[in-house]
């Protein structure tokens, strides 16, 4: 069991380093297969440590430490791993859909000059990403959470001849890094009272914060989690790392890194406990932005962005889930809207692979006519996503809209606005589907269509896509509370659902039926707007300009930091630096050749003044001396 | 010859080996190749003492004394703490590094150059290993005539001025200390730093802290840095950046903080607030900077800033990660200005506005510059971070908002670090940059990658030196009690 | 010792003191110059050999004696330097000869 998890974190690495150190010795090629290989490694090495656990009894976990990673005075943090139901549950996901993306690239990233540095750094990737999930003590969870924000940095910026792609690239670090730096704040109080950061310890310290202690606690994790699952009001990055590869964005803005925040609430739930408050206001930013995600999603035009939007939106769901405390609902929706929203990705990544990386939906349409397959694939998908059974995403997203139901007057509201999110999914998601596959292909479609050797693309892209797109179809029949939880069972005894959050049977009723009914409803409001063209869509101008512009954050953001901070540097240099700094040594040095230069002319060589001064002085001491003695 | 006979020989070996350069007519290679060869054989020297150096005991290792000056009780005395032990490891190493970038770039006069590189290295080596006041001013002022000559003759077209201010600055402060020392030898009786005694002169401390943190530099002792970086050559700001800065943040430790504890808790806020002034303003203004040099000139400010912000913290925490932050400071300073040094040679600018593009084709530039970038903003999980977050953790106890600008520290860093690395690597190329633009050569991969090798390691294992610098688990008691 | 009253002798030392000093200050020629340093230190001699007698002292008078040994040596460098002056066809004026200036 442990060992299986030391292979699940090592082997990624492991082939990052080959990749890197074999160099240009290697066809390119051979780095995918590498890559593939190892994170293929991984997940058997996550599915021996699942399995290794269900023995054991899943009580508690276990922690592994290889060696003392940090240590200073009383204060020591070990190389450490933990092996319990969450852990093991993340690793599979993370190293079971990784495994799937990354042989997906294989066939998507062929070709490009620098595949070779592709696959290392997404086998870096996956290492940070299980780093951050196994990592047992908080400061590891945190460099797991520093690298995987790295890994982002450098797979968005990787075509980085282009300024929007290293723009966006350094968008998203930034932003992460403000993440880190409010988490480590929140370390550091957990330091200064308990000089530890092992979680059993955190835990326990946390209990016996003040109030207001542990609320600035869960707020500096809150903001990291936040930063990363990119909610309102970081959220900002995600739309711009569109700019990376296709697969990038179904890994890391989709899969996985995205929902780093909520696995980030539930394991650290105790402390979270302690702070209602935060906890709420957590769920309160889902909402929020679940709700404003899917109003923007309405006007976008190209395909990654609908999606991006869309998991934005969905990561939403979860953070409601976790923030009223129902963590297995919102580990739940985490694992299915992995399957769905990177098959989502991905059959849009053969759309644009096979139009030669058009990304415009108003020039795709009636693609699905050329690729029948992808548009099954992807309707799977719209389908889970929006909820309907027996998709995977009625299982779980309707978990979560009944928690919330249950949870409190504040959880209504949640309610409420899960309800309309999911009429908004049902009308963005099909939105979507109606303009690019359905009907007569376009002309630009005719035009720039190829096949791939009599294929909609090689078969290293079809078969992960057709994998997920069974899991997205049955990968929500896991669970079906409140008849049947394995999940929650298994997720019990570290992450035990709070009371105030189990819905009751008829909270759970009229949850899904609403919620499905929405979702319908928003299908069908799309069907007649863009697929039939029936119902002209409203010109609302003043609304559709303000969520083109995505609620201005960007140009908020840009206005109250970026340049602020660029016009502080420059001013610093150029009014501070400059003259007062750099000029102070030379001006010291200046007032020395000017004392001296004065005093120079007391030596003017003439005989009269050396006399009348050695005069003057002998009067003067002789006066001294006589009055003095 | 014992391990403890070691610690004179790292001094004085080089010193004979740069009086034998100078002396001996020999040609440029064999010239290059003696000083290489001493370089290399320092670094075996001190891996010996490493490996014998016995962490689990107090007091000074591997000393040595002998009398000097006895009327004065001046004595020839060097030994070797743990923190002091890798701070020379990291003279040692960072100046083979950039004796080989010498030998393999080619200076004029070569003889005169490795002489100076050579006895700068002695010297340096002595800084950190004297236990004796006036020995440590000589060696402190040894340090620094190579340092002047090398600026002003081998350095860029504004080496003169750059000189002549570092000159009027390092001087101001050298001839403060000297008086401190003066006066604190003859108040006591003995010069020497084991067994004289501490004392509550706040004067002292001042003569003392002035000198250091124009060394470091601190804010707003810091105006030589920007041009003294911009025009030394690349393998002396190096140098400059990575070991002799340090040589100031661990005289504040060994003498200031140590010999003056009253003081240092009256000032503590004082320094507390220069030093987080350091930090940001040093990573505000490398936000803007337009060269390469200039983003870790000021980064290294913000770094110097940041290692005394932990060593006044006095705690712990502060103590460890300050020394961590050292070593892993100096190795990515070492390694940055070498890598620049690499692309003005190969494009004459560091300027981003005319460069760009790089990574296109240089696979192991783009590598090696992103590596060592990434750690130097202290991405989680580098050793950089683990001495970063060491600090923070140790200045937050002392007080919260010294944390916080911490935290706003590392997200400036991730700022301009970015921009800098974006500058050199990506988008368009720039128009100074061409075909003729080779990627690193063996012999320049040969001096950046022990040194990113060695950050990796460190970043594996801070413990390595974190809990290795101080005898015991408790830094502030040895602070207290000075060593003993 | 009859005769007049130490202050007498003491007022005309004074008297020759003074004008040889202003003859320094204030005179441009060189050789004039030394002329009045000379009464200055005739002006001194005749205090001390006045203090003597009134002290009934010898050591005034030998020191006197000394004086005059080492106003000569003086006076001969000091002409000397001006025939030189006078031979390269500088003008003899002290105020125009200030090479040795700062």
């Amino acid at each position: 069991m442990i060992a299986g998890a030391w292979l699940c974190l090592a082997s990624p690495l492991a082939g990052a380093l080959a990749i890197t150190l074999l160099g240009t010795r290697i066809p390119r090629a051979a780095a995918g297969w590498i890559s593939t290989a190892t994170t293929g490694v991984a997940f058997a090495g996550a599915v021996w440590s699942f399995f290794g656990l269900r023995a054991h009894g899943s009580e508690h976990g276990t922690v592994s430490t290889a060696w003392t990673w940090l240590e200073s005075g009383s204060f020591k943090a070990g190389l450490s791993i933990l092996v319990d139901p969450l852990s093991t549950m993340m690793m599979l996901v993370v190293a079971g859909v990784s495994g799937l993306i990354v042989l997906y690239s294989v066939g998507y990233m062929d070709g490009d000059d620098e595949e070779r540095r592709y696959f290392a750094y997404m086998s870096i990737f996956v290492f940070s990403m299980l780093l951050l999930v196994q990592g047992g003590n908080l400061l590891l969870l945190l460099a797991g959470w520093g690298l995987v924000g790295l890994s982002s940095y450098l797979l968005i910026g990787f075509w980085h001849e282009r300024p929007t792609a290293v723009a966006a690239a350094k968008k998203a670090f930034v932003m992460n890094a403000f993440g880190d730096a409010t988490m480590a704040l929140a370390f550091f109080v957990l330091i200064l009272h308990s000089h530890s950061l092992s979680f059993a310890s955190s835990f326990a310290t946390s209990a016996h914060l003040s109030s207001s202690t542990v609320n600035l606690v869960a707020l500096g994790l809150l903001g990291g989690a936040a930063a990363k699952s990119a909610q309102i009001p970081l959220h900002t990055w995600l739309p711009d790392a569109m700019e990376g590869p296709t697969p990038v964005s179904a890994l890391i803005h989709a899969a996985t890194m995205v929902t780093a925040g909520v696995y980030l609430i539930a394991r650290t739930h105790p402390i979270f406990e302690q702070a209602r408050t935060v906890e709420l206001v957590a769920a309160g930013m889902g909402a929020l932005t679940l709700l404003v995600a899917g109003l923007i999603a309405l006007v976008q035009t190209d395909i990654k962005r609908v999606i991006a939007y869309s998991t934005m939106s969905q990561i939403g769901y979860m953070f409601v889930g976790a923030g009223v405390g129902a963590y297995a609902n919102g580990m739940f929706h985490l694992m299915t809207h992995a399957f769905f929203k990177a098959l989502l990705f991905m059959a849009a990544g053969i759309v644009i692979h096979a139009l030669s990386g058009e990304q415009d939906i108003r020039k795709m349409a009636g693609i699905g006519r050329l690729l029948p397959w992808t548009r099954w694939a992807f309707l799977a998908g719209a389908l889970a996503l929006v909820g309907i059974p027996p998709f995977a995403g009625f299982f779980s997203k309707d978990s979560i809209i009944a928690a919330a139901l249950h949870a409190g007057w504040y959880g209504v509201v949640f309610w409420v606005v899960a309800l309309v999110g999911a009429f908004l999914t049902g009308l963005y998601t099909f939105r979507l589907y109606f303009i690019v596959f359905p009907g007569e292909p376009s002309g630009y479609v005719r035009e720039h269509h190829h096949m791939h050797h009599g294929h909609e693309g090689p078969r290293t892209m079809l078969l992960p896509v057709g994998v997920l797109a069974v899991l997205a179809t049955i990968g929500g029949w896991i669970q079906f509370s409140p008849f049947w939880h394995p999940l929650t069972n298994w997720l019990d005894p570290v992450a035990a659902t709070l009371g105030v959050a189990e819905p009751k049977n008829w909270e759970e009723l009229v949850s899904s039926i609403l919620a499905v009914a929405l979702g319908l409803a928003g299908m069908g409001v799309a069907w007649a707007m863009y697929g039939r063209g029936r119902v002209a869509v409203p010109s609302l101008p003043r609304v559709q300009r303000t969520l083109e512009h995505k609620l201005y954050f960007d140009e908020a953001y840009d206005a109250v930091f970026t340049r602020p901070a660029a016009a502080l540097a420059l001013w610093l240099r150029r009014d501070f630096e400059e003259p007062v700094i750099l000029t102070a040594g030379p001006d010291l040095g200046e007032a020395a050749f000017d004392t001296g230069r004065g005093l120079r002319r007391m030596q003017n060589g003439l005989l009269r003044t050396y006399v009348f001064f050695l005069g003057t002085g002998m009067a003067v001491l002789a006066i001294v001396f006589l009055l003095v003695r | 010859m014992s391990v403890a006979d070691f610690t004179s020989l790292l001094v004085w070996l080089p010193i004979g080996a740069a009086i034998v350069v100078w002396v001996l007519p020999l040609s440029r290679y064999a010239t290059g190749a003696l000083a290489v060869l001493v370089a290399l054989l320092e670094v075996g020297l001190w891996i010996e003492q490493a490996v014998r150096f016995d962490f689990g005991q107090h007091g000074l290792q591997f000393a040595q004394r002998g009398s000097w000056i006895d009327d004065l009780n001046v004595s020839y005395h060097v030994g070797e703490y743990g923190f002091s032990l890798w701070l020379v490891g990291l003279t040692v190493v960072a100046m083979a590094a950039a004796i080989g970038y010498g030998f393999w770039v080619g200076r004029d006069r070569p003889r005169a150059y490795f002489g100076l590189m050579l006895l700068l290295t002695g010297a340096t080596v002595g800084v950190f290993v004297a236990q004796d006041l006036l020995l440590f001013y000589a060696f402190f002022e040894a340090m620094l005539i190579p340092l002047y000559v090398l600026v002003g003759v081998w350095g860029g077209p504004g080496r003169l001025g750059a000189t002549v201010k570092f000159l009027i600055y390092t001087m101001t402060g050298s001839l403060l200390m000297l008086a401190a020392i003066v006066v604190y030898g003859l108040k006591v009786g003995t010069f020497d730093l084991v067994d004289g005694p501490a004392s509550a002169s706040r004067w002292l401390f001042l003569g003392f802290m002035f000198a250091f943190v124009i060394k470091a530099p601190l804010f707003p002792f810091h105006g030589w840095l920007p041009d003294t970086y911009r025009e030394a050559p690349a393998e002396v700001t190096a140098v400059l950046s990575g070991v002799i800065a340090k040589v100031g943040t661990y005289a504040m430790l060994r003498i200031a903080i140590a010999k003056f504890p009253e003081p240092t808790s009256y000032y503590r806020t004082t320094m507390l607030v220069l030093s987080a002034a350091a930090l940001v303003y040093g990573s505000v203004l490398a936000f803007r900077s337009p060269t390469l040099r200039g983003v870790v000139a000021y980064s290294s400010l913000a770094q110097s800033g940041l290692i005394a912000l932990g060593l006044f913290s006095g705690t712990n925490l502060g103590y460890d990660g300050a020394v961590l932050q050292m070593v892993a400071h100096g190795l990515v300073s070492t390694a940055l200005f070498l890598i620049a040094g690499a692309v003005e040679r190969r494009t004459t600018t560091d300027q981003f506005a005319l460069l760009g593009g790089m990574a296109k084709g240089r696979p192991a530039l783009a590598t090696l510059l992103m590596t060592v970038g990434i750690i130097s903003l202290a991405v989680p999980g580098s050793a950089a971070f683990a001495g970063e977050f060491l600090i923070l953790a140790g200045a937050f106890q002392r007080a919260w908002w010294w944390a916080a600008i911490g935290g706003g520290a590392i997200v400036l860093a991730a700022m301009y670090m970015l921009r800098a690395i974006s500058g050199v690597l990506h988008e368009a190329r720039g128009s100074t940059v061409d075909d003729a633009a080779l990627d690193l050569r063996p012999g320049e991969l040969a001096l950046v990658v022990p040194l990113v090798g060695a950050l990796l390691v460190l970043s594996a294992w801070p413990a390595g030196i974190s809990h290795h610098s101080f005898v015991g688990n408790d830094p502030t008691r040895q602070v207290q009690e000075q060593f003993k | 010792m009859s005769g007049p009253g130490i202050a007498w002798y003491l007022g005309v030392a004074g008297f020759l003191f003074g004008t040889g000093a202003l003859g320094v200050l204030l005179r441009r020629n060189p050789l004039i110059v030394l002329l009045s340093l000379e009464i200055m230190l005739n002006g001194a001699n005749l205090a001390l050999i006045a203090f003597s007698r009134h002290a009934q002292n010898g050591a005034g008078q030998i020191f006197a004696l000394a004086v005059m040994a080492v106003a000569a040596s003086e006076v001969c460098v000091g002409l000397g330097l001006v025939v030189a002056i006078h031979r390269r066809n500088l003008a003899l004026d002290v105020d125009r000869l200030s090479e040795l200036r700062g």
